[in-house]
């Protein structure tokens, strides 16, 4: 049997090896966990260009690496940690990845442990810190991993990343009360995310009841005007206005002020949906789908 | 209850959705479009999230534009499926059960099908997939046996093969779709693709 080779990703797209480590930088920036495309990309760099790339090569390396754990090839996250071995024997990053191979190969005791000795070293080393988090959390210990995490904002209170992570074990708990909270931490500090905005809304209409839904639908509102090509915002935007014109304890002004948001947002969603639908069969059943959803929650809502 | 039956269309799209997001908890709604009988036959699934699952708002947005698309195609939903992000945990969580909950208001044969993480491999001898039924208000873990895949072996060769190609990022869920409303949740061209798939390995017979 003859082994056909496979097309290389630069013969496949037609792009240079400048492309190729410009697009992996991007990514890293961008914190993307598109791991197989990574993998892709950074092993034929690696493979055939590295003497081109510099320093930028060892960076390279380290994201290479943590993608390949992602992807089970442990062959070339292992050829990757060697070279970052050899060039940073004493370091506390190359150390980091050491023990994030042993998570991936389940063996959570020996990477606590390393994780432990980068801690007796270095107490302010946040990497390490927050990979003995993600064991717990691997291991299905959530309380746990919540309370560390706790631990761990009451001395790095401008971690943003760990906000997040707190918001998502609070939602995975159903504890949104405490979700929302972090939320807000993370709205003050960067007011200008539409993202935070819109999951702030998404958690307050969860919550339900008059006061959280008027809440969500200012912040769906909120997401939107920082991004109108939201749709979740957008759709969220039209169901909380809808629920609130919909409840019998608010005045006559309140009602009518959430109709007329509810008819705004029907209106932009069945124009995004008409732009988008045009010209494509597929997109048929998503736009009458859409419309016939419109119309029937319209009805409920008068 | 009757027999669980699911469509190699179906299972496919399942086993796409947990693969394509191994570190997400995913989700998704299972279609029938054969009537009410004793058994149920699922025929197609809609994969809806892979991001919070827990709340509602997309939740319910995505049931509800699932439910309109099923009435215009003569299709009805009759279960639920989920995959875990954790490996080692296949139980329902507390949002599954309520989704499953809800539906099986509609329909009262409804299952709720657990994704098996460990038993995810290629080689898997049986469909990787832990399944509930509700009786006396409670899900409960349903015999194994009690659900056919007709022809598992092509079926499964089937989804090893789309997960091999390009062809796998054809797989569009509700979530996908919120980012970018031009890609279909109904996955047609996927549909379309797996068909071909089958009929090529049913040639052969």
């Amino acid at each position: 049997m003859t082994k056909i080779k496979m097309a290389s990703v630069s013969e496949l797209y037609d792009v240079t090896w400048e492309e190729m480590r410009d697009k992996l930088r991007k990514w890293r920036e961008e914190n993307y966990r598109n791991s197989e495309q990574i993998v892709d990309v950074g092993e034929e760099l690696i493979n055939e260009h590295a003497s081109k790339l510099g320093d930028d090569i060892w960076i390279i390396y380290e994201q290479v690496m943590i993608a390949a754990l992602d992807c089970s090839r442990d062959d070339l996250a292992l050829s990757c940690l060697q070279e970052l071995k050899r060039q940073f024997p004493d370091s506390h990053r190359v150390k980091r990845l050491v023990g994030m191979r042993l998570e991936a190969l389940e063996r959570y005791e020996d990477a606590n442990k390393l994780y432990d000795s980068i801690l007796q070293d270095d107490p302010t080393n946040t990497a390490a810190r927050k990979r003995k988090i993600a064991i717990l959390k691997a291991q299905g210990k959530s309380t746990e991993a919540i309370r560390e995490l706790n631990e761990y904002l009451e001395q790095f209170v401008g971690d943003l990343e760990a906000w997040h992570e707190l918001s998502e074990l609070y939602i995975n708990e159903h504890d949104y009360a405490k979700a929302a909270f972090c939320l807000e931490e993370l709205m003050m500090t960067n007011p200008h995310n539409h993202l935070y905005c819109e999951q702030y809304a998404e958690v307050k209409y969860t919550q339900g009841g008059l006061e959280n839904l008027e809440l969500s639908r200012k912040y769906f509102a909120q997401a939107l005007k920082l991004n109108n090509r939201n749709m979740r915002a957008l759709f969220g935007l039209y169901m909380s206005a809808s629920h609130i014109a919909a409840s019998p304890k608010v005045s006559a002004k309140v009602k009518k002020d959430n109709v007329k948001y509810a008819a705004w947002a029907a209106t932009q969603i069945n124009r995004a949906y008409q732009l988008a639908g045009r010209g494509t069969k597929e997109a048929k059943y998503s736009v009458k789908a859409v419309e016939e959803m419109l119309e029937s929650m319209q009805i409920a809502m008068s | 209850m009757g027999e669980v039956e699911l469509s190699c269309v179906a299972y496919v799209k399942m086993y796409l959705h947990a693969s394509l997001f191994p570190h997400c908890s995913v989700n998704g709604l299972l279609l029938s479009s054969s009537p009410a009988g004793a058994d149920v036959c699922i025929t197609d699934c809609v994969p809806l999230l892979h991001s919070h699952l827990p709340l509602a708002p997309i939740t319910q947005l995505a049931l509800t534009q699932v439910d309109v698309w099923c009435a215009q195609t003569d299709q009805r939903i009759v279960g639920y499926y989920q995959a875990n992000a954790s490996v080692l945990d296949c139980s329902p969580t507390p949002s599954a059960l309520k989704i499953a909950d809800r539906i099986s208001d509609q329909c009262s044969q409804a299952v709720l099908l657990m994704m098996d993480n460990t038993k995810m491999s290629v080689e898997c001898r049986v469909p990787p997939i832990v399944m509930y039924e509700r009786r006396d208000s409670r899900w409960t873990l349903k015999d194994k046996q009690m659900i056919m895949l007709r022809q598992w072996e092509e079926t499964r060769s089937i989804a090893s093969q789309l997960l091999d190609s390009r062809d796998r990022t054809l797989l569009v869920d509700f979530d996908t779709h919120l980012d970018d409303i031009t890609k279909d949740w109904t996955n047609q061209k996927l549909n379309a693709k797996i068909a071909e798939l089958a009929s090529t390995a049913n040639g052969r017979l």
